[in-house]
């Protein structure tokens, strides 16, 4: 399993979540984030803003399906043809175990079992 | 060590931290986020209110985009992961969909800012 860590734009956030529900992958987690990039922010004027707002969505997904949500995702981030700064970063790392609260099933790369309590 | 992260009901949070406390598990980070499980959201729902529809509008309320939830971030040493997820399951476990979910992710190194150490030290022992 691997965890997909989005950051996009907020204004891309429903085009994303409704592109990767299409796909598929309606489970995902959403917070707000303020972050700077590569570009060391944004210089309007004298003033620079060095805490951009954004969203980090972030989803679990199998291996094999890593690198059709990846493209999903950057699908819906982008702004215009070819992208331009801002849009975004994507992280993968991986998970060794996931547990469903609610039926206490554990899952992991290799299979299903149930956690006794 | 390990990093245990768990999303979890919001009126479950006081609950939570008393029994990781009293499981010997002090120290966690905890923030809002919102979300969504493997519910289907008719995405055209939404599409056919913003056009004006009466028939969608009146189906707004029945479906719920995303959920507030309450995100927990734990690291943990290797030995103290399954008592850490046990606690978690036993207190949220209400048999419904919408308990939450907990994910184990590896971490490579943890320091203590205050005094420079590294490693397992650093984290809660019990």
């Amino acid at each position: 399993m691997v965890m997909i860590r989005a950051i996009i734009r907020p204004e891309k956030t429903d085009a994303v979540l409704e592109a990767l529900m299409e796909a598929g992958f309606p489970a995902v987690t959403k917070t707000n984030v303020v972050g700077r990039g590569k570009q060391r922010g944004i210089k309007i004027g004298e003033v620079v803003y060095d805490e951009l707002p954004k969203e980090m969505i972030f989803t679990v997904v199998k291996e094999q399906d890593k690198d059709y949500v990846i493209k999903t995702i950057m699908q819906a981030a982008r702004t215009g043809d070819r992208g331009s700064y801002g849009d975004g970063k994507i992280f993968v790392s991986p998970v060794e175990e996931v547990y469903t609260i609610s039926s206490g099933i554990k899952e992991t790369t290799e299979k299903l079992e149930e956690v006794a309590l | 060590m390990k990093e245990v992260l768990a999303i979890i009901r919001m009126n479950m949070m006081n609950k939570t931290k008393q029994a990781l406390s009293d499981a010997g598990i002090s120290s966690f980070t905890a923030r809002e986020c919102v979300g969504r499980g493997k519910g289907i959201v008719d995405y055209s729902i939404l599409k056919g209110a913003e056009k004006g529809y009466d028939e969608a509008i009146s189906q707004l309320g029945m479906s719920h985009p995303l959920v507030p939830k309450r995100w927990l971030s734990i690291v943990v040493p290797d030995k103290l992961v399954s008592k850490t997820v046990e606690t978690i399951i036993k207190t949220n476990q209400m048999g419904k969909a919408g308990d939450g979910k907990i994910f184990i992710l590896p971490v490579m190194e943890a320091y203590r800012i205050r005094t420079a150490e590294q490693g397992d030290q650093v984290l809660d022992e019990a």
